[in-house]
């Protein structure tokens, strides 16, 4: 049997990268005050955005119930008999221990894995890419679970922020708050470092920050397994990125996405983020 | 998601809650600890509040009669009994407020509570000698205010205790701007975040979230606030803090208030609070035995503690350092202006050596910052062409690897601080920060000392002139014509950004309308305008 694969909302796979690589989705909640809704289900990513920068309430976000998980083993579980199940970042949200409670609910008639990604985003979602491939081609569990935790190194989650005033607002800042604060109009550059934000450096304006993306992605070119662009608010500004990749890298084939609800909580308006997944050494 | 509406609580909720609230602050007390830098740093404020919150817990589960004002009053009675430092301490004054305010109640609605956080604000207030905002007080202070104005609109328990947290929480977020020490640290205080916890744990017990709550961890609010210059300063500080000095006597017709005025000139963070039969005293003092010879005329001293607060400090430190974020490179600034240097600070710089055009740093100044900065690989900028030179001659002085990144103008000083790559080495940040100074161009705008002719050039004394990369280029009348001038002659069309530092003798206004002449001429361009305090050049001006 097939091995399944559960990720949760902050992969950032649309629906469409979902069904098409067979990976269940579990959301997260975002909340407005007291209205919740399932990330990217009962809220649309534009919906959401237009929210975030015209209401007045500051959204705030919480992880999936163990329950929420429990129900989706229950349901691969009668098709399967091996279940893989890859979160975000354990230091950002408890998503992971969420998903570790669940195991307990459930009975012992499938095998369930559960790895922290220590990243977030694209990060994450093409880790689960990349493993649902190999699952596709036949590797059992175990063999998954080894690949998905070599993979943590390979995935470089790189992010321009318009601003970071998001991110602090929402106590997600970690080692990034070295950035804040500045008396200059900066925009930051961040990546996921040991499972926190870490700061990358800073430039001045949109267009340096793409072309500091740009020049990441060409100085992988040669080692890239899978690419990713995604984008909260600025789709133009990420396709035009997306269309110099396409330029650079020919047969590779380029993953669009959108940055979902509770993860835009805290990357706000304006912030483009690119992922490479750097093949394994052979 | 259900919300609960919540009307009232009883008391044994009420228990539950306070249980639900400490398990939640359990979580986040090393966090809190790590956070602790006032009134003395030495890193146990998470733990304090957290043992003085159990010792109420266990009281409050001993109460038999159940009504909310037993429990509140046994609370209170547990805090007292074990409050630990300074926080705990007015912690246990917020309970005893609370209990007064809860008295005689069976059940508590949204409006009750909002009048019982308002007493224990001010019972918080009235244990100190000398109250300090920017601590836990102005964070009680700032729930107390949320609760009672939300109580107005409506009672409803679940709202009243949200708008408490939500008024603690940014309360919290503010308090480096009142209490300069915060500031200096890059943190919020520590006592307002532990209380705000215990808020927001009590409010997810009413929310019905004790649940989830296994599985998650308190928030840290950040401060928004930028991280320390001046490191340095704080670590060779070397003022003993003495004993951190605390007990609990009992008695009969104890009298806290005279307690207190007799301790005031003791030593510091004095509190006493409590009854006629049972006070607590919280003091720093450099000879506890004094303090002690006192209480013991006026009844029976228990839980006696005294702790070396300078040993304390020490392991804070080194817990700190621990902390610390992993970049092992350091930079120093040459900076002349009370507004540049804070931009220099806000970008990361780890000290700034006054000096520029008109005051050249001496070698032993630049070299004293770069031993001070705690990184055995430091970057220079001088920032100035005359300080390159003496800059460059540092690194014979120390065992400290340094390179002179030679920026000779506050723009290029700006870019190559901006450009630091936290994840490359030593060299490349040198060679990246290298490239980028050169992209700059800066222009300077000042007054000429005298007169004279030079390349056709004529120049009366006292006129604006204005340099292009430091080399002088044109004059006029005004500084807002030179610039002009000078901008025609660079090719601003593939540039994005202006950025005009103004000096000390301009204004904000004036500098605002030669930003506002630059967009209506230039209008691709994004200029912005920042206070750089500088003597010397009227206006520096960097365009990228």
């Amino acid at each position: 049997m097939t091995v399944r694969i559960i990720t949760d909302s902050l992969s950032d796979l649309t629906k469409d990268l979902a069904d098409e690589f067979g990976v269940t989705v579990v959301p997260l909640t975002v909340l407005f005050g007291h209205e919740a809704y399932l990330d990217r289900v009962t809220i649309t990513t534009e919906q959401f955005y237009d929210r975030l920068i015209h209401g007045d309430i500051w959204p705030t976000t919480t992880q999936p119930t163990p329950q929420a998980f429990a129900e989706a083993y229950e349901k691969l579980g009668q098709e399967t008999d091996e279940i893989l199940v890859v979160t975000l970042s354990s230091r950002m949200s408890g998503t992971y221990q969420s998903a570790v409670g669940a195991k307990a609910m459930v009975g012992k008639k499938y095998k369930v894995e559960i790895i922290d990604s220590t990243t977030v985003g694209m990060g994450l979602g093409l880790i689960v890419i990349s493993a649902a491939k190999a699952a596709k081609k036949g590797a059992k569990l175990a063999e998954l679970a080894e690949m998905v935790k070599s993979a943590r190194s390979r995935a470089h989650f790189i992010a321009y922020f318009d601003t970071l005033k998001y991110l602090a607002k929402g106590g997600r800042a970690g080692r990034a708050q070295a950035l804040l604060g500045s008396l200059l109009s900066v925009k930051p550059i961040l990546t996921v470092r040991e499972g926190e934000m870490a700061p990358l450096t800073r430039v001045r304006s949109l267009r340096a920050g793409m072309e500091y993306l740009y020049n990441f992605v060409a100085s992988c070119s040669g080692r890239i397994e899978e690419l990713a662009v995604e984008h909260t608010t600025t789709a133009e500004e990420a396709d035009k990125l997306a269309a110099q990749f396409a330029e650079l890298l020919p047969n590779q084939r380029i993953f669009r996405s959108t940055v979902s609800p509770v993860l835009g909580t805290y990357g706000g308006p304006g912030a483009t983020a690119v992922t490479v997944l750097e093949a394994a050494p052979k | 998601m259900k919300v609960k509406v919540v009307e009232t609580v009883t008391g044994q909720e009420l228990r539950d809650m306070l249980a639900t609230a400490t398990s939640w602050l359990e979580k986040s007390a090393p966090d809190i600890d790590a956070l602790n830098v006032f009134p003395v740093p030495d890193g146990d404020t998470g733990t304090n509040m957290l043992l003085t919150m159990r010792s109420s817990v266990e009281e409050a589960f001993q109460s038999t009669d159940t009504s909310v004002g037993a429990v509140a009053q046994a609370i209170a009675q547990g805090a007292l009994m074990g409050a630990r430092g300074n926080s705990g301490v007015i912690l246990s004054q917020i309970w005893r407020g609370l209990a007064q305010g809860l008295k005689g109640k069976k059940t508590i609605t949204g409006k009750d509570f909002a009048e019982a956080l308002r007493q224990a604000s001010k019972m918080a207030y009235r244990g100190i000698s000398n109250p300090v905002e920017g601590t836990i007080l102005t964070v009680v202070k700032a729930a107390a205010a949320g609760a009672e104005e939300q109580a107005e609109r409506d009672s409803d328990l679940v709202g009243v205790l949200e708008a408490a947290v939500n008024a603690a929480g940014e309360a919290v977020a503010d308090t480096p701007m009142l209490l300069p020490v915060l500031k200096e640290a890059g943190v919020v205080d520590a006592g307002g975040q532990g209380l705000y916890v215990v808020l927001d744990g009590a409010l997810r017990y009413l929310r019905g979230e004790s649940e989830q709550m296994q599985f998650r961890k308190p928030q840290i609010i950040t401060s928004s606030v930028a991280q320390p210059a001046r490191l340095s300063v704080q670590t060779v500080d070397e003022i003993p803090y003495g004993y951190c000095t605390e007990f609990l006597l009992m008695g009969k017709g104890l009298n806290p208030d005279a307690m207190r005025t007799r301790l005031q000139r003791k030593g510091q963070s004095l509190i006493v609070v409590g009854d006629e039969d049972t006070v607590r005293v919280h003091v720093h003092t450099l000879d506890p035995g004094n303090v002690i010879r006192y209480a013991t005329t006026l009844g029976t001293m228990h839980q006696v503690s005294i702790r070396n607060m300078d040993e304390q400090h020490q392991d804070f430190l080194a817990m700190q350092r621990q902390r610390m974020p992993a970049t092992d490179v350091a930079t120093v600034a040459v900076v002349a202006g009370d507004g540049l240097a804070e931009v220099f600070a806000s970008l990361g710089a780890s000290a700034i050596v006054s000096g520029g055009q008109t005051m050249n740093p001496s070698i032993k100044e630049i070299l004293q910052a770069v031993k001070s900065v705690p990184s055995d690989k430091v970057i220079v900028l001088p920032n100035n062409k005359n300080v390159v030179l003496t800059a460059q001659q540092v690194q014979a002085l120390t065992d400290k690897k340094i390179e002179v990144v030679p920026t000779q103008t506050i723009p290029q000083g700006v870019a190559a601080l901006l450009t630091y790559d936290y994840e490359a080495d030593f060299e490349t940040n040198v060679k990246l920060m290298a490239e980028a100074m050169a992209k700059i161009k800066t222009i300077e705008i000042t007054y000429s000392a005298r007169s004279w002719a030079l390349n056709g050039l004529r120049v009366k004394k006292k006129q604006p002139i204005g340099l292009l990369d430091g080399e002088l280029l044109t004059a006029g009348n005004e500084p807002e014509d030179v610039v002009h001038k000078i901008l025609a002659k660079v090719h601003v069309r593939r540039s994005e950004i202006v950025t005009i530092y103004y000096g000390e003798d301009i204004q904000a206004a004036e500098a605002e309308a030669m930003a506002e002449s630059i967009r209506q001429k230039y209008s691709q361009l994004q200029v912005e305008v920042v206070r750089g305090g500088q003597p010397y050049y009227t206006y520096i001006i960097s365009i990228e």
